[in-house]
């Protein structure tokens, strides 16, 4: 009695377990998606101390703006539900703020280096989302003491 | 299958996004104590750093009968500097504020290398009258401030080392420093009668 009681428990706990490992794994891994249409590619945004106030410790902050056209490929995803994110890995020269607007297809946001931040939530209906997105980015000025390529993703959650 | 999809997923696709972060000027040091002047308009709009020869003064005439009371009398200056040269933003209120601003850019050195630039005065022991007599500089001393500003001033309040070098602040790299400075005359000692002068000299050094 005592046997056939625990073996099914445990054969349900290990089939939870599993379900949850895979769902964890399916949360962790989100699929890159091709971002290689995005023009213009490897641009320079001259960093520039912002004007007016405030003024002080925030004159240390540099920061450079610059116009994207982003076109994501999204084909794979079709007549799917998907969440598009933006990434900022973290890197070099460290710390950093990158915030954007658009003109409406994807969403306007905030994000720090290490983070990634939504840009669209719904249904995948066409093969490619494009939108002109203003990208502004700061960062502390006494860590620019040379050029720093900077490295963006997009990333697609299911569901 | 996982892995197919997966591939699908990945294939073809640019790794990343890429914006290059640049420095926008070469390396620079600069200092306006007082007016000051840029090439072309300001910073922001493209302007350069340019020499201006002007030395302002920063004055006060006490009443005979203040005269070593102790009662601080408020200085003011000659300087009509009052916008950044950052951004034309009206920072300090001239005359009864004296713009300090800086700023260093450099490159190619890697973070945690020479961090910033120094602005140092050079004092006098006494300012002087016609005749010689003396006040000690020490009986000068400034408050600091500035329009919008947050945080920490990088060029701080303090008063007159008399008689030789001070560290007045310090310029991070890659940092637009400024501040307005109020002066005050302590008043605190009873001198010879006349007008009495003295040269402060300010300089700012980068590794």
């Amino acid at each position: 009695m005592r046997r056939s009681y625990i073996r099914p428990f445990c054969i349900i706990w290990l089939a939870l377990a599993a379900a949850v490992a895979q769902a964890t794994l399916a949360q962790a891994a989100p699929a890159l998606i091709d971002d290689s249409g995005t023009l213009p590619y490897n641009a320079t945004l001259a960093m520039r101390w912002p004007s007016g106030p405030p003024r002080g410790p925030a004159a240390r902050q540099l920061t450079g703006t610059l116009q994207l056209r982003v076109r994501l490929n999204v084909a794979p995803w079709l007549k799917r539900r998907g969440r598009i994110y933006m990434v900022l890995p973290a890197q070099q020269p460290g710390a950093m703020h990158a915030s954007w607007t658009t003109q409406g297809r994807l969403l306007p946001g905030e994000l720090d280096a290490g983070s990634r931040a939504l840009v669209y939530v719904g249904p995948i209906l066409s093969p490619v989302i494009e939108d002109v997105v203003q990208l502004t980015v700061t960062v502390d000025g006494r860590r620019l003491s040379q050029s720093y390529p900077v490295n963006f993703h997009f990333e697609m959650d299911e569901g | 299958m996982l892995l197919a999809c997966g591939a699908a997923g990945y294939g073809g696709a640019a790794p990343a996004y890429t914006v290059n972060l640049t420095p926008a000027a070469p390396k620079t040091l600069f200092l306006a104590v007082g007016v000051g002047s840029f090439s072309v308009g300001i910073y922001n709009s493209g302007g350069k750093p340019a020499n201006n020869a002007t030395v302002n003064v920063v004055s006060v005439s006490v009443p005979a009968a203040a005269v070593g009371s102790g009662a601080v009398q408020t200085m003011t200056t000659n300087s009509t500097q009052s916008n950044s040269f950052l951004d034309n933003y009206p920072f300090c209120n001239a005359p009864g504020e004296l713009y300090v601003g800086a700023f260093y850019r450099t490159t190619g050195q890697g973070n945690g290398g020479p961090s910033g630039a120094t602005l140092i005065a050079t004092v006098p022991a006494t300012l002087l009258n016609a005749a010689g007599d003396p006040i000690p500089f020490s009986q000068i001393s400034w408050t600091s401030r500035g329009n919008g500003d947050l945080g920490a001033e990088p060029f701080p309040a303090g008063s007159f080392t008399a008689g030789g070098s001070q560290t007045l602040g310090s310029v991070s790299r890659d940092q637009w420093a400024e501040s307005c400075w109020s002066f005050s005359y302590g008043n605190t000692v009873v001198p010879a009668a006349g007008t009495f002068t003295g040269r402060v000299t300010y300089t700012i050094s980068a590794p």
